[in-house]
């Protein structure tokens, strides 16, 4: 479902979505003159958040859309879903700490992949991750 | 069943698996299915996993890699990882992915070659 040309909303109730994110994610990184491994970094990033949706919260969305920052032009993912949230933000950014028989490297994977990433939770209510690259850093 | 694009074929004793670009979770489920099923029946005594296709290697995607060689191991096998491109292996190792104890080779040459030495008699 497009929103703009410069933005665009991917539902998330699958485990076929996955694909599709990252189709959607490599071809607009690449277009906006991502290099190759920046481009990798970001499609795992939003892989590991999509994984997450469907197998936690079974559906939500991903948006993106190119950001500006600080003067630096960048993408922005945001990954919103109205799962069970996260009790513990601080404990699910920890290396190794899984609910769900993982290897609990999602969350801290991501972050160390992007140059931001901000997670919103409440228990009962759900989750928005936003994570963001920028094209001037590498 | 096996999802299209992935291929095995038998090369002497050993099973050349080559993981298509943009693997789901099923199909790498039912690659790891299909690769213990056929060290089985070619009684193939090494794995070589051909990722240089994939541009995204995922915590589940390595999670399943990882445990295919256990069992490949545990039927009496091992395995090669061949072809990881530098931008999957910079991106693995920044996600936190251990891949340490695991066989490497730079391509599917290389990777035959190591293969190769755990051949009965030696040859290569
Ligand atoms: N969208 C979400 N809604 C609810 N809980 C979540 C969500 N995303 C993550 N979590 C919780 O945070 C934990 C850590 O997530 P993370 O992605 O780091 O690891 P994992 O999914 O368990 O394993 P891996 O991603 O390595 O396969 C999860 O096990 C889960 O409990
Ligand atoms: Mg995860």
């Amino acid at each position: 479902m497009m929103t703009g040309r410069d933005a665009c909303e991917v539902s998330i109730d699958s485990e076929n979505e996955m694909i599709s994110v990252r189709k959607v994610i490599r071809n607009v990184a690449t277009e906006m003159g991502f290099g190759v491994t920046d481009v990798t970094r970001i499609v795992t990033a939003a892989s590991e958040l999509t994984r997450n949706i469907f197998l936690y919260a079974s559906s939500g969305t991903m948006i993106w859309r190119t950001c500006e920052v600080n003067g630096n032009t960048g993408i922005e993912l945001i990954f919103e879903d109205h799962g069970p949230g996260i009790a513990d933000i601080e404990e699910a950014m920890q290396a190794g700490f899984t609910t769900g028989g993982g290897l609990g490297l999602g969350l801290p994977g991501t972050k160390r992949l992007m140059d931001d990433m901000e997670i919103k939770s409440q228990k009962g209510e759900g989750t928005v991750i936003t994570i963001r690259k920028y094209l001037r850093r590498c | 069943m096996i999802a299209k694009n992935t291929s095995v074929i038998k090369i002497y004793n050993t099973l050349l698996v080559t993981v298509p670009a943009d693997p789901d979770d099923n199909t790498i489920t039912e690659l790891q299915e299909h690769v213990l099923e056929s060290m089985e029946k070619c009684v193939a005594k090494g794995v070589i996993l051909d990722i240089s296709m994939v541009e995204t290697l995922d915590s589940f995607f390595a999670r399943t890699i990882t445990e295919t060689i256990q069992m490949v191991a545990v039927m009496g096998g091992d395995t090669v990882i061949a072809g990881m491109r530098p931008s999957v292996a910079i991106t693995a190792i920044q996600l936190g992915l251990n891949l340490g104890n695991v066989r490497t080779a730079l391509n599917v040459e290389l990777a035959l070659d190591m293969v190769a030495d755990f051949r009965p008699g030696g040859q290569k």
